[in-house]
């Protein structure tokens, strides 16, 4: 309880409406709620976000094209009901990252991965998870406002805020703006 | 497959420009190399907060309060971004952390120099996240997925940063011949210690070779630091500042700023541990880690409620 591990929470990021929710890295969180709130503080600190998603990291199957082929050869866990739900996400650009490309129903994780490939059809993607619909917090609409719209009035987090470019160019047309200027010579 | 297959594999996949992922085969060397960059890099934002935090409450005007506040917050962020990265390469945010209030883990040796005065926070703006940033858009190419991902957003988010910074120094060397004098001062003192932060000339980098062999960085300690020189100089120029090297001069063969060589006697002992406020860091750390540790009870208290 003294240390700072708590479990980790993949977070998922859509950073405007209608657009997937793309992975952008994970949080430590004593229970969903909080995962949801770091992940909020942690990544939302500029306006690019409509929804954040959070799902527990033990909640994920799947990992790297190099991993899959042994992943999707593993024995299936049995006794699952077929219309499970499980969210799935790809890596299908080598400079992209983890993004949701849809939903899959299968009797567990191992056979919801194989599914998630089958569907990814010839374009196999670089890395590859499902996670159970149902272990996945997500950011309510009606909550959007509190959640997201503070970071929307802090325009100085941007940098074309700053007119730094015009401001030295004046000076350089102009030093006497400097007017207590003092030659490098004089400071010698 | 061999090992020696397994590497050939592997090196061949970052000279095509693909990303190495989380769970990919990788050599036991990239993966010491890269939590041991990336772990110090989420540290030196982490302790970085600490010579700003200091100035919050004294900012000068509103607006400035709202933005060294609004830039020590991403700082932290920043941290929290690497931590991340370096915790899909198998090490765990608490043995980062341990290794950092034990003295063990280093950071940027920039942050063992104290901020003095209000022009400091300009000038840390301006050169220290100036140099920061041409870092971070090198390691956004980085071949490790993960570190790379960390590094686009980091950077998009610091552009602020530093032309905050250059917005304090605008305004002091307009201002009276204190407030210009308080610029220069400034100026004198984190000048070379930012030169310091790219870290040792390339013949004296064991690590570079490897580093660049395999994509985790794609640019040299003197090439970054260089550019650094030649983007800086002209800015001091024209706010009528002077960098404390009398040896700085254009080379027009080059079109570089050749300057003088760097104290590295002092690199090496602030990196050791004995700069002006290593102990004090360290130890603002761990209080406030220790100070924090019941509301990390508090919060499993809550979690554990059924």
């Amino acid at each position: 309880m003294t240390d700072t591990q708590w479990p980790r929470y993949e977070v998922f990021v859509q950073e405007r409406p209608g657009r997937p929710h793309q992975h952008a890295g994970s949080v430590h969180a004593p229970d969903p709620e909080m995962a949801l709130l770091n992940a909020r503080d942690v990544f939302v600190r500029r306006p690019e976000c409509a929804g954040l998603w959070v799902a527990p990291a033990t909640a994920v199957h799947g990992g790297s094209a190099e991993e899959l082929p042994q992943l999707l050869a593993a024995p299936r866990s049995q006794g699952g009901s077929p219309s499970n739900e499980y969210l799935v996400f790809a890596k299908l650009e080598e400079r992209g990252t983890l993004t949701h490309v849809g939903e899959v129903r299968a009797a567990g994780r191992e056979a919801a991965l194989a599914a998630a490939q089958e569907a990814a059809g010839n374009r196999p993607p670089l890395a590859l998870w499902v996670i159970p619909a149902e272990r996945v917090e997500r950011s309510l609409p009606e909550e959007a406002a509190s959640m997201f719209d503070p970071s929307r009035h802090k325009p100085f987090r941007n940098q074309a805020f700053y007119h730094i470019q015009t401001a030295l160019q004046r000076l350089r047309r102009d030093p006497s703006l400097i007017a207590n200027r003092q030659s490098p010579e004089a400071r010698r | 497959m061999t090992d020696d297959e397994r590497l050939a594999h592997f090196e061949a996949r970052i000279a095509r420009g693909e990303k190495i992922e989380p769970g990919d085969w990788m050599p036991d060397e990239y993966r010491r190399q890269l939590i041991r960059m990336i772990s110090q890099h989420a540290h030196s934002e982490i302790v970085g907060m600490l010579p700003e935090g200091g100035w919050i409450t004294m900012a000068p005007s509103l607006r400035r309060k709202l933005v060294l506040v609004a830039k020590v917050q991403d700082e932290g962020g920043h941290g929290q971004y690497l931590y991340h990265a370096a915790e899909t390469l198998g090490i765990s945010r608490q043995e980062m952390i341990e290794a950092l209030h034990s003295g063990k883990a280093k950071y940027s040796s920039i942050f063992n120099y104290p901020a003095t005065s209000w022009a400091d926070i300009g000038v840390i703006g301006w050169f220290v996240d100036g140099a920061a940033i041409l870092n971070q858009t090198m390691l956004a190419r980085s071949s490790y997925g993960p570190y790379a991902r960390a590094m686009v957003r980091i950077s998009a988010e610091e552009s602020f940063h530093n032309k905050q910074g250059i917005e304090i120094v605008l305004a002091l060397v307009q201002g009276t011949p204190a407030q210009q004098a308080m610029a220069q001062d400034a100026v004198d003192r984190w000048w070379w210690p930012t030169l310091m932060m790219f870290g040792p000339h390339d013949s004296e980098s064991p690590n570079t070779p490897a580093l660049v062999r395999w994509g985790i960085k794609t640019r040299t300690n003197d090439d970054l630091r260089q550019e650094f020189v030649n983007q800086t100089v002209p800015q001091a120029q024209a706010m009528g500042l002077t960098l404390p090297d009398h040896e700085l001069h254009f080379d027009k063969s080059t079109g570089n700023w050749r300057f003088g060589e760097i104290d590295w006697a002092e690199f090496w002992r602030v990196v050791g541990g004995d700069g002006p406020c290593n102990r004090e860091r360290l130890q603002a750390r761990r209080a406030a880690h220790d100070d924090g540790l019941w509301v990390r009870q508090a919060l499993a208290a809550y979690a554990a409620r059924t």
